[in-house]
């Protein structure tokens, strides 16, 4: 019998490539055979994969169907098997293996679409209402959600996502599948993740206060995109992800 | 240290930092999709116990902590492989001590099995439970990863009996004597899963009856802290055999609910757990399968009751 340490690795090594030969000197025949009892195993592992993947990307899944869906699963879990117990992010790079994987090619949009569903997933495992960066405007601070994130797609992902959820066939057949760009906010609210589209000096200015950016710096990249101060008004200051709040210095001099 | 000592200490500790005993009752596994009917109609249930990797997000353990108002909880783990040669998981045990701290749950458990390997590639971890081949080398390697989890989280934690689908042929301790040694050697307590003695014993060919026998005859009662119920599958193989699947999808059957009255009977009345993971049913058949079990215990704790004395004419 090989000490503990190598035959876990051998066991590891081969219910995730299915090689079981390695292994049959190893297991006492019984009432259920070697190789049935590993190709359990090997099938508890690889469904607990695939449905973690399915639970964060369901539009991508709902998009190309269940089949495809495994089959790309299966491809990505045999290159990125998880090295943590804790499956939550687990996945985070599977719209970067989406982009490379062949029979993805004829779907230009399903990489947007899981790069859509892994921050909703990620925005949704976050707490509701917790407060991120504050912004010294002065005599105003500017306190956003911790719970912001930003996306700059080439496909109309959200509309996507919306059409799926609702069960609109219509809407989805009537989205525009044209590339362009589509700038997403992303924050926590009870029910979940909140999408909104945000224009491009809005994005460029809360991206660069996402960065750490001063606020000067931030307007800057807002005018760089034509940035009009109404649009930065309502899209930022007047949005439910950020509030403004007097300055304490200002709250003492009073 | 004595395990009694050991026990006793331990859950002086945790009820010291304000964690709810779990009652020798019948509780219910909450799923996340359980949550919106706990959280809107409080249904009765004496206790819940839950994975703890699906509250490691500050989000869900927000939702978490909201349940452990409530209700006692229970923190049942998947993840701290105490079975792996390389051993735990720095980061998974600080997760988990930062929920245990949060939620004070009454109890937490894991498996005697293993999930993760050091491959040349790096660190995997397999979800799944994987069996141990029941040996001396084996078992210095449970002990002491049990004893790091025990020294983190500052109170004994429960092991539970896996169930299996293979037996090791370098295997020389029966599992409830390697659970047993472990007890002794570490103070752990033993979570002693009833629905996979009859998976594991049916699969590698035995008498489930037997078997219970000897986890009643070799570890110590006070060790055996909690009890699992589940249902599981027959599942037909391509040799033509059936194995047990422990899918935990399904009501519990007749022969795991006559295993549990003897070990109840045995043992006393002891915190059961109904568990339901596949194909979830409505939460009222959860609350009828947590009755069945309830009725079961009552039933002990009646016949353990002293009589009292005849009047005398």
């Amino acid at each position: 019998m090989p000490d503990l340490i190598s035959l876990q690795t051998r066991m590891a090594d081969a219910l995730l490539h299915g090689r079981f030969a390695a292994l049959g000197d190893q297991i006492v025949a019984g009432p259920v055979a070697a190789q049935e009892a590993l190709g359990l195993h090997r099938n508890t592992v690889l469904c607990a994969l695939s449905n973690a993947l399915r639970l964060t990307f369901p539009t991508a899944e709902a998009l190309v169907g269940e089949a495809f869906f495994d089959q790309a699963a299966l491809a990505f879990v045999a290159v990125h098997p998880p090295a943590r117990a804790c499956l939550t992010g687990y996945g985070a790079d599977f719209p970067a293996f989406l982009e490379t994987y062949a029979p993805a090619t004829d779907i230009p949009y399903l990489v947007d679409v899981a790069r859509l569903d892994a921050v909703v997933e990620e925005v949704g495992a976050l707490s509701v209402g917790a407060d991120g960066g504050v912004i010294d405007l002065g005599q105003m601070l500017l306190i956003l959600d911790a719970s912001i994130r930003l996306l700059d797609l080439t496909y109309p992902a959200a509309a996507i996502r919306d059409a799926i959820e609702t069960g609109d066939d219509a809407a989805l057949g009537a989205v525009d599948l044209a590339p362009g760009r589509y700038r997403r906010v992303l924050w926590r609210v009870p029910a979940g993740a909140a999408i909104r589209p945000l224009g491009p000096a809005a994005f460029a200015f809360l991206a660069a206060l996402l960065d750490g950016a001063a606020p000067d710096t931030a307007l800057k990249a807002a005018l760089a995109e034509g940035a009009d101060l109404i649009a930065l008004q309502t899209e930022i200051f007047a949005a439910p992800f950020a509030r403004l709040t007097m300055s304490p210095t200002l709250e003492t001099d009073r | 240290m004595t395990l009694h000592s050991f026990i006793a200490n331990a859950s002086s500790d945790a009820v010291s930092r304000g964690a709810r005993p779990i009652p020798a009752e019948a509780g219910i596994g909450l799923r996340l999709p359980h949550h919106a009917v706990v959280r809107q109609t409080a249904p009765a249930a004496a206790w819940f116990e839950v994975h703890p990797e699906n509250y490691m997000t500050p989000g869900l353990a927000d939702e978490l902590a909201g349940v452990a108002e409530r209700y006692p909880l229970s923190l049942h783990a998947v993840g701290l492989s105490l079975g792996s040669a390389c051993g735990i998981d720095a980061d998974y045990l600080s997760r988990l001590k930062a929920l245990e701290r949060r939620v004070r749950p009454g109890l937490v458990s894991d498996h005697l099995s293993w999930s993760a390997a050091s491959l040349p590639t790096g660190p995997l971890h397999l979800p799944d439970l994987l069996p141990l081949p029941y040996t001396e080398e084996a078992l210095a390697v449970v002990a002491a990863n049990v004893d790091r989890v025990q020294d983190a989280l500052g109170r004994q934690i429960l092991i539970e009996n896996p169930s299996t689908y293979l037996r090791f042929a370098g295997s020389v301790l029966g599992e409830a004597q390697f659970l047993a040694a472990l007890t002794r050697a570490t103070g752990c307590g033993v979570l002693l899963d009833i629905n996979n003695i009859e998976v594991a014993v049916m699969n590698q060919g035995g008498d489930p009856a037997r078997a219970l026998a000897d986890y009643l005859d070799l570890i110590p009662a006070a060790a055996i802290g909690e009890i699992h119920l589940a249902g599981h599958a027959v599942c037909p193989l391509d040799s033509g055999r059936a194995v047990r699947v422990d899918d935990h999808g399904s009501r519990v059957c007749p022969e795991v609910w006559a295993l549990y009255e003897t070990a109840i009977r045995r043992l006393g009345p002891r915190p059961t757990l109904i568990e339901w993971d596949t194909a979830l049913p409505a939460f009222d058949v959860l609350q009828e399968e947590a009755a069945a079990a309830q009725f079961i215990l009552d039933l002990a704790a009646m016949d353990r009751a002293p009589v009292p004395e005849a009047a005398h004419a």
